[in-house]
């Protein structure tokens, strides 16, 4: 499809460059613990870019059989409006592309069956009584092929499965809610289902305790999936975009240690068996993982093509682009690392064996309102979704009505522990971070 | 198209079918900063086929290629095949509907050159730049889409809906050395190219907002009374309640049931609130739901009683309860579930305004615009665009990063007083659940006063 599209183009603009996608899904769901509904999704479509007298213009389409010629023409009309920018198509490689297995037979070939049994398993495992028990599956089979006048192609087939589960407990007027998933190019092996039940009991046990939630200035332990208040805010500084736009509290900061010497974070599309991994991004440009914090000091930013054209730098093969629209930039695999040993392996309980030095304090395990605030500021302001109290180097019970702040930027600058409990939540790989001195307020 | 539709559902060999199919022509143009991201036309198509049998659970196929729709009849027919259920999934009846409903187009976006929504884009987006050398950096858009929604199901309900909306948004970044703020607005209606016109005051304004904070202090964290202004108030009702009156949140849980009890006290007597799908020209406004549905106003609280709740017609046959036309899908990509539309808390005493509400305050905050909200249900989030502390009485200093932290069965109870200066807030942005954003949903509400609420910060 992208050849014809391509050579479609060749003549009538600059360059250009194109990316098909087919995606097909299929999803069962359980709803309050019963079988409720199977779906199947399929999706194809052609994303399209030319340079046309300089200047940058896309044009997408989901049409059963995409005329090349009218997309062509609507992504020069496109152009006539656009930016004129120094893009260079990446040639044909002059070795493979870098061999990542990302596409699994067994995903692929699991029978609508096997995705009901595998949901069963879960609610049996997680029913109680007083608890409602939601759980889907939802696997996913996408062809994607990149390609440009420049000559370099790129073609793979990738496979992912999500399998999430959640309860809600009620009880008078309190709601409680856990929730975790196991996300993965690869099924899911047994033992992957138990610790997704373990995780998701070991919540629900530690929360059926009301207590009252201190306040002040406090070590806080930020689960994996706690984090997200924290990282957000690095994630959007990091990218060349907000760098280039002068938005960024990191641009001109390279080289500089402004966080924990022991925290290092990498940009990775070569994890083996992960849904974000690939050999190659959206823009043809081969993949590798990227630096973005050494050991505390700002590495490098990641770029697309477009921003690594303005910014006089090399894209990082950050490059993704859905069918409508233009690339940007993405994170694909993004993981947290302690250089001190901390390298997860599961253990059982909360907070990753940071609590023991903590006299008084919280886990937080979900924030609400993620993202909505200032974000790249560092600064955040969010009510607990799922907290616990810390006294003595114990959880002693779930917090309700209390709300964490902070500065992301600052609370990174000195680490109090980083947890042996590293896992993935999406694709993110973190371990649970002790960090000191969060405003914890109450009514 | 719509024989086409009803031909598939006759063939069909299911108890239940229905078939939606969209169409929809959109284009869309982008500045960051001084430069323009994009400017492109775009179309989008695809069909949605749902189908229940006896015994059975759904079955559900989305699909882009449309000629393979007798195929997705039998596929989708084949999964509800598939699951069985022990607890069999009715619809409530409603009466076959067979309509054309085109909404109003005010300015038929498809026929203004591309060239045309750049240039009001720009002058937007020049209107922010212009303010201060402190804004560094923008983000402005325009989109605008008119879709075309065919639905047919096996009880005999057959529409055509056309549906315009337009969205213009735009943030402005301040920053000085380290500090960076945000002001942010937003515009989104159910309409055209007509309505979208001559808002650069309102641009101008968020990017002197942003500056402004810039030397703004952090609220201090705590508990305080806090008065809500139109928008904040209107998110936080989204918010705080609407969601937990989505029947899909109680309809097998029979806790959440009890917890909910229609007649059951939820605020003082000053407290009504409602959905109105059915109001004119709003964001949130359609003739019909996705299930074929007409829409309608649902009074939700009534002087503080719990008095009814939004439904699908599953979440209703299962409740005995009438379906209220809020089953909703953002495409067809999606299964409609129930959803909002245009969600308000209705205006308290005429002439009752905001001065009438902050004179016996000491120390509070007047907590205003929403970057957004978030819902656990019990417990909630609400982010205002920025905020006044109350002092003596009286709007004192400008402060920023005010996050509301609120608990359903507390902070509504807690709304002493409502003012009788309602209004709508069309935003652009929308609203998300269960994989399925932006839903365009519209918010309205007067400035309200809650006694004491938490906001989170340094203590």
């Amino acid at each position: 499809m992208i050849d014809r599209v391509l050579e479609t183009a060749r003549g009538k603009v600059d360059g250009a460059d194109a990316l098909w996608r087919r995606e097909e899904q299929t999803a069962v769901s359980f709803e309050s613990g019963r079988l409720k509904a199977a779906g199947i999704s399929e999706e194809a479509g052609v994303n399209l870019r030319v340079l046309a007298g300089g200047r940058v213009g896309v044009a997408g389409t989901t049409a059963a059989k995409p005329e090349p010629v009218e997309l062509v023409a609507r992504a020069r009309s496109s152009a006539e409006l656009g930016e004129v920018v120094e893009l260079a198509f990446p040639q044909a490689p002059g070795s493979q592309l870098p061999p990542i297995p990302t596409f699994f037979d067994r995903t692929a070939n699991a029978s609508l069956a096997e995705l009901i049994r595998m949901g069963r398993l879960l609610v049996e495992r997680l029913s109680r009584p007083d608890c409602q028990v939601n759980v889907a599956v939802q696997r996913e089979v996408a062809d994607t092929a990149v390609g440009n006048t420049a000559g370099a192609r790129g073609e793979y087939r990738a496979t992912g499965i999500a399998v999430t589960a959640d309860i809600t407990r009620i009880a008078g007027d309190d709601v409680l809610m856990v929730y975790d998933q196991y996300i993965g190019a690869d099924m899911p092996s047994d033992a992957d289902l138990e610790a997704l039940v373990q995780s998701v009991e070991t919540r629900l046990t530690a929360a059926l305790n009301i207590v009252t939630p201190p306040d002040g200035a406090l070590p806080v332990v930020f689960t994996p999936a706690g984090l997200a208040a924290v990282v957000l805010p690095l994630e959007q500084a990091l990218s060349g975009k907000t760098v280039l736009q002068g938005s960024s509290p990191l641009a001109g900061k390279v080289g500089e240690l402004l966080f924990d010497e022991r925290l290092s974070i990498v940009d990775d599309p070569l994890t083996p068996g992960r849904p974000a991994s690939r050999p190659v991004d959206d823009e043809c440009v081969p993949s590798r993982s990227t630096g973005l914090v050494e050991r505390g000091v700002v590495g490098r930013f990641v770029y697309d093509l477009e921003t690594a054209a303005r910014a006089k730098t090399q894209s990082t093969g950050n490059g993704r682009r859905g069918v409508f629209g233009k690339p940007h930039i993405g994170y694909t695999n993004i993981l947290f690392r302690g250089n001190d040993g901390a390298h997860g392996g599961h253990t059982a309980g909360l907070g990753g064996g940071l609590l023991g030095d903590i006299d008084d304090g919280l886990i937080i395990d979900d924030l609400i309102g993620v993202g909505q605030g200032n974000v790249i500021s560092g600064a955040f302001s969010h009510p607990v979704g799922l907290a616990y109290r810390v006294q003595r180097g114990e959880i002693t019970g779930r917090v309700k009505d209390a709300a964490v702040a902070g500065n992301a930027y600052d609370l990174l600058k000195r680490i109090g522990g980083f947890g042996s409990d590293g896992r993935w939540l999406g694709a993110r790989w973190s371990p649970s971070l002790l960090l000191e001195g969060v405003s914890v307020a109450r009514r | 198209m719509k024989d086409r539709l009803a031909a598939a559902v006759k063939q069909s060999r299911a108890d239940y079918t229905e078939i939606r199919v969209e169409r929809t022509w959109s284009s869309a143009v982008a500045f960051r900063g001084r430069r323009l991201e994009t400017a492109t036309v775009s179309e989008d198509q695809g069909g949605f086929v749902r189908v229940l049998n006896k015994g059975c659970g759904w079955g559900i196929a989305s699909f882009t290629s449309l000629d393979e729709l007798p195929a997705m009849v039998t596929r989708a027919n084949e999964l509800s095949r598939a699951v069985r259920v022990d607890d069999p999934i009715r619809l409530a009846e409603t009466p076959p509907q067979s309509a054309d409903a085109i909404l109003e187009l005010d300015g038929d976006v498809r026929g203004v050159p591309l060239a045309e929504k750049k240039k009001l884009l720009d002058r937007y987006n020049g209107a922010m730049l212009a303010v201060s050398s402190a804004i560094v950096d923008t983000q402005a858009s325009y989109r605008d889409e008119v879709s075309e929604v065919w639905y047919v199901n096996s009880d005999g309900t057959s529409l055509y809906q056309l549906r315009p909306e337009v969205v213009v948004s735009g943030t402005a970044i301040g920053r000085r050395n380290g500090n960076i703020e945000k002001g942010l607005e937003s515009i989104g209606l159910r309409k055209g190219w007509n309505s979208v016109q001559n808002f650069e005051q309102q641009f101008r304004v968020v990017a002197q907002r942003a500056v402004d904070l810039l030397d703004a202090p952090r609220v201090r964290g705590g508990a305080y009374p806090v008065i809500l202004d139109n928008e904040l108030a209107g998110v936080f009702i989204h918010e705080a309640f609407g969601h937990l009156s989505e029947a899909d949140f109680v309809y097998e849980n029979p806790q959440a049931r009890e917890m909910m009890t229609l007649g059951r006290r939820f605020g003082k007597p000053v407290l009504n609130v409602g959905d109105n799908g059915a109001a004119q020209g709003l964001r949130g406004t359609l003739p019909y739901d996705d299930e074929g549905t007409p829409t309608q106003d649902t009074p939700l609280i009534k002087e503080g009683i719990l008095v009814g709740r939004l439904h699908s017609r599953e979440t209703a046959a299962k409740l005995g309860e009438r379906p209220t036309g809020n089953a909703r899908a953002i495409s067809f990509r999606h299964a409609p579930i129930v959803r909002m539309t245009n969600t308000y808390i209705a205006p308290g005493t005429k002439g009752v305004g905001f001065n009438d509400l902050i004179g016996d305050i000491k120390l509070g905050v007047y907590a205003c615009g929403a970057f957004g909200g978030q819902t656990m249900l019990e417990s909630f989030s609400f982010t205002a665009g920025w905020g006044y502390m109350i002092r003596d009485g009286k709007v004192a200093e400008l402060v920023k990063d005010v996050v509301l932290a609120g608990n359903l069965f507390q902070t509504l109870d807690r709304i002493d007083h409502i003012a009788g200066d309602f209004t709508w807030n069309q935003m652009g942005g929308g609203c998300g659940k269960g994989g399925q954003f932006p839903l365009p949903v519209t918010e309205g509400a007067p400035h309200v006063r809650i006694e004491e609420a938490l906001i989170g910060g340094d203590v």
